[in-house]
């Protein structure tokens, strides 16, 4: 009776781009910014927009052109067989590997802030078995899970925002330029990544119920999630200034330490389970993802199949990393040098191949 | 497979030793199917035996001869559920006064009569309480309506109470209830299916719809589903619910039991299926969405505002009868800094002499109040107010002044359970009782990364289901754009369209016109 057919339309897509990119800047992700730019870390992600436009409008432009073919398919299509499989193999790998450095750090953010006595083990086992549950459900199912948690997710990211406003000071957003205009641009143009994984939604443009809902929700989505990263970047520099703000490696979840809800003085474990939804949500897109990739390099049509293995491995090399709080940084650094160029060079590769097939003449 | 194999080598394992059970012979039912004769007194050996008369004592045969032909004929009925001054006024009186030789049966009767031949459809026909007329010399039976089953006249509906709006609820005829829905619906285009689903008990199953709303392809999902029992007996709709229903295992129900004939109208207007029976003074409506449980007749004869005020406090205690316990538990676990200070003082002088950890306190209210929900459920009514007292005096003044719990923990029991009775439907409101001591484990172990961790797996788990093909949270997600009553209900007039999910024919609803 279903006449969706079990394809993901506008809302649930956007959820899905909301919550995946979101939860971004409640991690370490703003860590590194500020590291290096200091307070000027909400203009960088300015200009990280800026630059991600072009890719993003790129791929979007290849995806669009074809009709019901996803990204693996189109990669094979424009790069053959043996460059195809390379490229995919590759965003695989860096996919995969972003999995395990994010849970390990996710499951330190848990460990350290909220549950300092329970093991490890047990935290990650929780996180990427709820996670793998989801991903072998499916795609369909994600979805409409971030579709009716998405309203809740918002409002919770909203109060903290406005209570973070409420007690920051306005003149810890000088000097402006934090750093230097020389590592704002430097690092805006380096990090870009964050926005990376903007490539890995092409994987589902098959399981959309139209080309265009992935077009409206990509851009939708990009702006969205922008935005609130710039809100919430300011509202982390305002409330803890650029010299306390280096040493925090969590600002998030140090915010909402800080912040009081009339009578409540600690509203941490109030903020908690809404984080956690969202973080079990996107774990289990990016398992599905790494599923699917990897099924379609092995042609293997059953990839939920996969999730369990998957979910598995990453476990076993995410306790790797001792003291996470301090290699993560590192490793996570690596990865988003590596992933960058990809993130900008794919889509113009892709791009330039299309025009030169004449794929967009159809 | 493998699991099979397991479990079939475990059931061969514990298999006892017994001699054969009898199975139903075969001859019988060959002599069934066989035509009536055209001899009066074989075809009254054939019956008496079937119905083992004499020794069967409300099986009425008369043997009468009708006046004018000079034949000889008899009458069979069952008396207990065919009305007898009926079959005397009207089938007895007229053949033995008539005195015109010409005259056939049927002219004498001023009954409809139908004939019948086969021995099956007679059987059917004195079951359900029709009186049959054989006559001498004829092969076939006369059968005239007579049935008049014992039953309850139309009452209020004591499960599904609304303050405003209609009262009346179904009872146990099929007949009067289909009669309460034409009520509302006079259309011609509403249509009622009969089928048999039971072989023994020959239990008839009326299928309503809306021929020109409801999909064809839900239609035919939904006959061939009920034409693929083979039980021999389905005594009414609470056990059909169970034959049909897609996930027998699952927690959430999947299809909506109502006994409202108000909310059953409304459902079949907008192109659900509605399952009526004997014996069942309900209807089932299907397919359903979670939505369909959630929601009450009430909401849409109260005012727009009062409406969605009542939809928030379900929504509210929704949630607390699932979270309250197990948000208790967490918090006083795991994050005791979250409480502010004085109440956390107040918590913890209040439990100080209680001697058992709080997930144990816990769990011995909740299981009390269950048993006292339970208890007051089945007790006689004579005997009801002194078992409220009881458990209320006992379990909450007592078990606090014997120091078992604290009187913060009574205050939490009783507010979630009091809430669960704010969700009117009885599966949900199973659902909801059974799900709360997970969520209270979990809480428990983990604290609140556990309860959020399972409330995960648990959306991720409802949104899979599927109800009839229907995806179980439609229409919020996936959403189609038509029918948007969800959490909260939009004003009439914006209420456009009949619910997408369900593919109907007519989309709309021409409200805003």
């Amino acid at each position: 009776m279903d006449h969706t057919k079990g394809k993901l339309g506008f809302r649930e897509f956007l959820a899905i781009i909301i919550i995946t990119f979101g939860t971004k800047l409640t991690d370490n992700t703003p860590t590194g910014l500020f590291n290096k730019v200091g307070s000027a870390a909400w203009i960088t992600i300015i200009l990280m927009c800026l630059l991600a436009i072009i890719p993003i409008y790129l791929l979007t432009k290849v995806i669009t052109a074809y009709q019901d073919q996803n990204l693996v398919d189109i990669i094979y299509h424009l790069l053959g067989k043996y460059v195809g499989f390379f490229v995919i193999f590759v965003l695989w790998l860096t996919e995969t590997y972003s999995i395990v450095l994010s849970s390990s750090m996710y499951t330190d953010i848990i460990e350290t802030m909220y549950f300092v006595r329970t093991p490890t083990l047990y935290i990650y086992i929780i996180l990427i078995g709820v996670a793998a549950y989801g991903a072998k459900k499916g795609l369909e199912f994600i979805g409409s899970t971030a579709w009716i948690t998405l309203v809740g997710l918002n409002l919770a990211l909203f109060v903290v925002l406005v209570l973070t406003f409420y007690l920051g000071r306005l003149s810890y957003l000088f000097p402006i330029l934090g750093n230097g205009i020389g590592e704002i641009i430097k690092e805006g143009a380096s990090n870009a990544s964050i926005f990376g994984e903007f490539l890995y939604l092409g994987f589902i443009v098959t399981s959309l119920r139209s080309n265009n809902v992935y077009r409206k929700g990509i851009w939708t989505g990009f702006l969205y999630v922008s935005f609130i990263f710039i809100l919430s970047l300011i509202a982390y520099i305002i409330l803890f200034d650029y010299v306390s703000i280096v040493h925090l490696n969590y600002p998030f979840h140090e915010s909402i330490r800080y912040i009081q809800l009339g009578f409540l003085t600690n509203v941490e474990s109030l903020f908690l389970p809404f984080w956690l939804v969202a973080s079990f949500i996107r774990f289990s897109f990016y398992l599905y993802i790494s599923a699917l990739l990897f099924g379609a390099l092995f042609k293997i049509n059953q990839f939920k199949y996969l999730v369990p293995s998957i979910a598995i491995l990453i476990i076993f090399l995410g306790l790797i990393p001792e003291a996470p709080v301090f290699s993560l940084i590192n490793f996570r650094e690596k990865l988003v040098y590596i992933s960058t160029p990809i993130f900008y060079f794919l889509p113009l590769l892709l791009w330039l191949m299309a025009k030169r097939k004449g794929v967009f003449k159809k | 497979m493998e699991k099979m194999r397991v479990k079939q080598f475990f059931n061969k394992l514990i298999k006892e030793e017994h001699p054969p059970f009898e199975k139903a012979a075969k001859e019988d039912d060959l002599l069934k199917k066989k035509q009536i004769d055209s001899s009066l007194a074989k075809n009254m050996e054939i019956f008496k035996e079937i119905y083992y008369v004499p020794n069967n004592c409300d099986v009425n045969i008369r043997d009468i001869e009708i006046g004018g032909t000079k034949k000889m004929a008899a009458v069979l009925s069952i008396s207990s559920i065919s009305n007898i001054k009926i079959i005397e006024e009207l089938i007895i009186r007229p053949l033995l006064s008539n005195d015109n030789e010409s005259k056939v049966i049927e002219k004498l009767l001023s009954q409809q009569v139908r004939k019948a031949q086969v021995i099956e459809d007679i059987l059917k026909e004195i079951n359900n309480g029709n009186t049959a007329l054989f006559v001498d010399g004829e092969p076939n039976a006369y059968i005239i309506n007579t049935s008049n089953f014992q039953g309850r006249s139309v009452e209020k509906a004591e499960n599904e109470v609304v303050v405003k709006g209609p009262k009346e609820s179904f009872n146990e005829q099929a007949i009067t209830n289909i009669s309460l829905i034409r009520k509302k619906i006079r259309d011609e285009n509403l249509i009622v299916e009969s089928t048999t689903i039971s072989k023994r008990a020959k239990n008839e199953l009326y299928l309503l719809y809306i021929k020109d709303i409801a999909n064809e392809e839900l239609l035919t999902t939904i006959r061939n589903k009920i034409n693929s029992l083979d039980v021999d007996s389905i005594q009414n709709l609470s056990v059909l619910e169970q034959y049909i229903e897609d996930n027998i295992y699952s927690l959430f129900p999947t299809i909506l039991y109502t006994e409202r004939p108000d909310r059953a109208g409304e459902f079949l207007e907008d192109g659900f299926i509605v399952l009526i029976m004997d014996n069942s003074p309900d209807a089932l409506i299907l397919p359903a969405t979670f939505w369909s449980f959630f929601h009450n007749a009430e909401d849409h004869y109260l005012r727009f505002l009062f409406g969605n005020f009542i939809r928030i406090l379900r929504l509210l205690a929704l949630f607390i009868t699932l979270f309250i316990s197990a948000i208790y538990i967490a918090i006083t676990n795991y994050h005791v800094e979250m409480i502010p200070p004085d109440l956390l003082l107040a918590i913890s002088s209040t439990r100080e002499i209680v001697p058992f950890p709080p997930l144990v306190e816990i769990l011995m209210l909740e299981i009390a109040f269950e048993l006292i929900r339970e208890g007051g459920l089945r007790v006689p009514k004579p005997i009801g107010p002194t078992i409220g007292i009881v458990g209320a005096l006992i379990l909450g003044q007592a078990a606090v002044q014997a120091n078992l719990v604290s009187p913060l923990v009574v205050i939490i029991v009783a507010l979630g359970g009091l809430s669960s009775f704010a969700i009117g439907d009885t599966n949900l409101n199973y659902t909801i009782r059974l799900m709360r001591f997970p969520f209270l484990i979990s809480a428990g172990v983990f604290g609140l990364y556990g309860l959020t961790a399972l409330f995960t797996i648990g959306l991720f788990y409802m949104t899979s289901i599927k109800s009839f093909g229907v995806p179980y949270l439609a229409p919020m997600t996936p959403n189609d754009s038509t029918a948007k009553d969800t959490i909260f209900r939009r004003l009439l007039k914006n209420e456009l369209y009949r619910p997408g999910y369900l593919k109907p024919k007519d989309i709309e609803k021409k409200a805003g016109e």
